[in-house]
């Protein structure tokens, strides 16, 4: 592989990369505002300036410049090297490049800092992005001195709605141009774009259309600075006091790498943000995606249901006793549910088919939707893929209704409350559902036992080309819910089996391993303190 | 009613010879702080002495693992409560030598005249308590009177009387006021004349020198051995002042004595005190003459001092400062670092380790009580059980740093 030297460092690059591209993949960060790893490079905001020192014997690039003498007070004429924006300029093999160490790369930076701030109105309390502010960062990394323009900034347009999720912040905006490339290059919908010059720079929606879509979230991502805010999440917390876990999104088959942003003081999650896998979603997410966050509090199950009523565990497990007491095993079936983990699913498989020894194995999930060919999927479960992997030839759910019907099935067992098909049919069954959230499966359910949501216990979900990820544990467990596959084991010993699986270590070595991508945590934040208790 | 004794032998009189365990403390009138004394009787003579510590913990050390680097200064200000500046100024100096930092004079100059008017503070404490404890009410007042000039200036100064959280990395929370100076002088020369005319009361008392007087003896080889520095050291005869043998600010640069005394003995220990007080103003005296009325006080590091308050509600760059340091800290550099000062009871060490983020990696503590009290039991034991009085008030043990 060539290499090229970054302050004497020697990085390798693959032709084609940008000098900030290769550093980036090393980890070591040149810094920047327009450049993003997954858009185009408009070199537009010349903080990633580096000095590229001239081949032996070749003249360097010079500038010429006027220097204030301070001796003197008089200006006098000088020269200094042209520095060259390296989100633009490609590697060249034995390339000399000067970011940290040259004194002009330094200058250039703390004076492009130094513009960017001009016109920036005091904002950060009541910012969304404070905290997570590159502007916040790299006025400590690089510029550190006061402000010497004594006018009145430049005012310009503040909260704009863009649409129906984002809203928009002139005064804050520092012309990266990503949302409007991002939109442009990746949503396919060249909605945004930027008026004016200089100083009365600003972005805007085109004449007629509104920020929609199934990407508008990802404009806010992208944003380094606070100038796009969600809806969503505007005014709702402050990131320091957030903690992070890493996620797979449960909206649909892609299974998205996501933060899972939370506070811990409140066991409440506030947002999603992707999380950088180029093998599944490289840096993005969709709206619907980065919404279903909410699912860890809204629609669950919170305590066990009999007959639609709340009652205790104890209670819900001796009714489900009850009710299967003396039941030939024909005459029971189970439901997977691609809505959970691969190791809930497992805990049913082994319940249904190996303890009680049960043939009919049936599968429920949510119904397909929306589909499109940059990130959603049709499936709008998770784990469809795993459920396929840990029973072939699963059978769809409209069967075991026909199955009901013909009274060959009397009793249920069910994970999730999900399913895709009118399920009225299952009234005439005994019918017990471990469910995190509530559905078409909990209304037709006996009893219902409540299990905790992909928020609050591992686990590890196969997507749609069959690669298991693993979903780290955010939150505490709603009310009396536990993980499935621990109700699972409670409702196995309720019917008299002994359950094989006693923790989830167990279970993830008669899966077969651990999942194929595990999760590796990062921090919430960039600034993110110790000031509200660490969840780790 | 016949006398119970009537029966009994002449032999049988004696009384019995099984030793009687005594608990003095924790919660204890004549005991500084929460502490805990074992004693085992022989009649009213110490056989046997347990001292035990910890009343007080709070874990002072862990709670410094969680905020900034800026939010341990409160957490020093209820190490030794008695003299919080000492505390403050030496916390500060340790994260400003791991920063490679060094505060501008008139902050040096200020630090040295706010921490020995702690120092008054602290000597002032102890030597009043103790001839309390030993009956003489007056000294004490006269004392706490002296104290309470002390206390005004520093209140004058930092808004707080007793737990002031003053110090700050690369500087102190606000200048000196206008008055800093006179207010200085004047109440020095009250202090002094209050510490004389207890003094009088005192050292011309027969029955206060014979409970002090070759009582509590320590010998300065053994004083060293237990690790013990400060004035109770300088008792023993062995003159080590960290201000002098490894100074910082600008001690070298004033001239000031070192009290010490002759046996080790409870007298001396009060001697040195009242001695050191002495010092202390000459010490003040001199930094205040030598501070100048102008100038900055906080040395010039966006990484690690706040901007002006005027300037984070009108400008953004110093409202990122504000906030990069309010809410991540000023990041320390990675790396370890110990530094010591001499505190009211001896060396005040910090040591300190960084991971090179806003947050401490860990905060160690060596409190000078510590090792003081630590030797106790080999002053008491063997007395009589009322010269533990007189002996544990002159170590001025505090429970807040003993127990860090």
């Amino acid at each position: 592989m060539p290499t090229f030297k970054l302050d004497g460092k020697p990085i390798p690059f693959e032709p084609g990369d940008t000098i900030i591209r290769a550093a980036w993949k090393l980890g070591i960060e040149i810094p920047h505002y327009c450049w993003h790893p997954g858009l185009t490079a408009p070199a537009n905001c010349r903080m990633c300036l580096v000095e590229i020192l001239p081949k032996p014997g070749q003249r360097p690039l010079t500038l010429d410049i006027l220097e204030l003498d301070t001796k003197t007070g008089e200006y006098r004429t000088a020269q200094k090297p042209k520095l060259q924006p390296s989100c633009y300029m490609a590697a060249a093999e034995g390339m000399e490049v000067l970011s940290d160490t040259s004194e002009h790369v330094k200058r250039a930076r703390h004076d492009v800092q130094e513009f960017l701030l001009l016109n920036h109105p005091v904002d950060c309390p009541i910012c969304d992005q404070s905290g997570e502010c590159k502007l916040q960062d790299y006025w400590l990394d690089h510029m550190q001195t006061k402000k010497r323009m004594r006018d009145e900034p430049v005012h310009k347009p503040k909260g704009v709605v863009f649409g129906p999720t984002i809203v928009y912040d002139g005064e804050r905006c520092v012309m990266c141009t990503r949302c409007v490339r991002f939109m442009a290059e990746v949503a396919k919908d060249p909605v945004l774009d930027m008026r004016e010059r200089g100083n009365l720079n600003e972005i805007v929606v085109s004449p007629g259309r509104q920020l929609d879509g199934h990407y508008t979230f990802m404009t806010e991502h992208v944003c380094p600075v606070g100038a796009l805010t969600t809806k969503d999440f505007r005014f709702k917390a402050r990131v320091w006091f957030l903690r992070t876990a890493a996620a797979v999104c449960q909206g649909c088959a892609t299974g998205c790498n996501a933060h899972l942003d939370y506070d811990p003081r409140y066991n409440k999650a506030y947002r999603y943000r992707p999380r950088d896998n180029e093998k599944v979603n490289k840096f993005w997410m969709c709206d619907e995606g980065m919404l279903t966050y909410k699912e860890a509090h809204d629609g669950r199950v919170p305590e066990a249901l009999v007959g639609g009523k709340e009652k205790p565990l104890g209670a819900a497990l001796d009714q489900a006793r009850a009710l299967f007491s003396g039941v030939p095993k024909e005459s029971i079936a189970i439901v997977l549910s691609a809505q959970h983990s691969l190791e809930d699913n497992w805990a049913l498989r082994e319940l249904g088919t190996v303890l009680i020894g049960s043939k009919s194995v049936f599968k429920s999930g949510k119904p397909d939707g929306y589909e499109d060919t940059i990130l959603i999927h049709r499936d709008k479960n998770p784990n469809s893929k795993g459920v396929e992997q840990l029973a072939p030839g699963v059978k769809a759910l409209p069967l075991l209704v026909d199955e009901v019907k013909a009274s060959r099935i009397t009793h249920v067992i069910a994970l999730g409350g999900a399913a895709a098909v009118d399920v009225d049919g299952l009234r005439s069954a005994k019918v017990v559902v471990v469910a995190a959230h509530a559905g078409p499966l909990t209304q037709v359910a006996n009893v219902v036992l409540p299990a905790t949501s992909w928020a609050e216990h591992a686990g590890t979900y196969a997507n749609v080309k069959g690669l298991r990820q693993e979903s780290e544990k955010a939150l505490e467990p709603l009310g009396a819910s536990r993980p499935a596959w621990a109700q699972l084991a409670a409702l196995a010993t309720a019917l008299g089996y002994e359950p094989s699986w006693k923790s989830m270590k167990q279970i993830r070595t008669r899966l077969g391993g651990a999942a194929d991508a595990r999760p590796a945590s990062l921090p919430a934040t960039a600034g993110a303190g110790q000031l509200g208790g660490g969840a780790e | 009613m016949e006398a119970l004794d009537v029966d009994l032998e002449d032999g049988e009189l004696e009384l019995p010879a099984e030793p009687m365990h005594l608990n003095l403390g924790p919660s204890h009138p004549a005991m500084h702080g929460t502490v805990r004394i074992v004693l085992e009787l022989s009649g009213e003579t110490i056989v046997k002495s347990d001292v035990q510590i910890g009343y007080l913990h709070r874990g002072f050390e862990k709670m410094c693992e969680r905020g900034t680097w800026a939010q341990v200064f409160p957490y020093v200000d209820r190490l030794n409560y008695v003299s919080p500046m000492l505390n403050n100024v030496g916390y500060a100096l340790a994260v400003e030598k791991l920063c490679g930092l060094a505060v501008p004079e008139r902050c040096q100059w200020y630090r040295m005249a706010l921490g020995e008017l702690a120092r008054v503070s602290d000597h002032l404490t102890c030597t009043g308590a103790m001839a309390m404890e030993l009956g003489a009410f007056t000294p004490f007042l006269w004392f706490v009177k002296a104290r309470e000039m002390v206390w005004d200036i520093l209140e004058e100064e930092t808004g707080a009387r007793l737990t002031h959280s003053f110090g700050r990395i690369g500087g102190m929370a606000s200048p000196p006021t206008p008055d800093f100076k006179g207010l200085c002088r004047a109440a020095l020369e009250k202090i002094i004349q209050l510490v004389e005319e207890g003094e009088k009361m005192l050292l011309k008392n027969r029955i206060f020198l014979d409970r002090l007087e070759d009582v509590g003896v320590i010998r300065g080889a053994d004083a060293v051995a237990l690790g013990w520095t400060g004035p109770c050291l300088r008792a023993t005869g062995v003159s080590y002042d960290i201000r002098k043998a490894h100074p910082y600010l600008k001690y070298d640069e004033v001239d000031f004595d070192v009290p010490v005394g002759t046996k080790g003995d409870t007298l001396d220990r009060f001697l040195v005190r009242l001695g050191e007080i002495r010092q202390s103003r000459r010490i003040i005296e001199q930094s205040i003459d030598r501070m100048a009325d102008e100038g900055p006080v906080n040395c010039d590091d966006p990484r690690v001092v706040l901007p002006e308050k005027s300037d984070v509600y009108t400008t953004i760059e110093a409202t990122i400062q504000h906030f990069k340091l309010i809410m991540e800290g000023a990041k320390v550099p990675k790396g370890e670092v110990y530094s010591y000062t001499e505190g009211g009871n001896g060396e005040l060490g910090y040591y300190l380790v960084s991971d090179g983020t806003g947050t401490p990696y860990r905060v160690r503590i060596r409190p000078p009580c510590f090792q003081i009290t630590g030797g106790l039991s080999r002053l008491i034991d063997g007395r009589m059980l009322s010269d533990i009085v007189p002996t544990f008030g002159s170590l001025n043990m505090i429970g807040g740093e003993c127990d860090h």
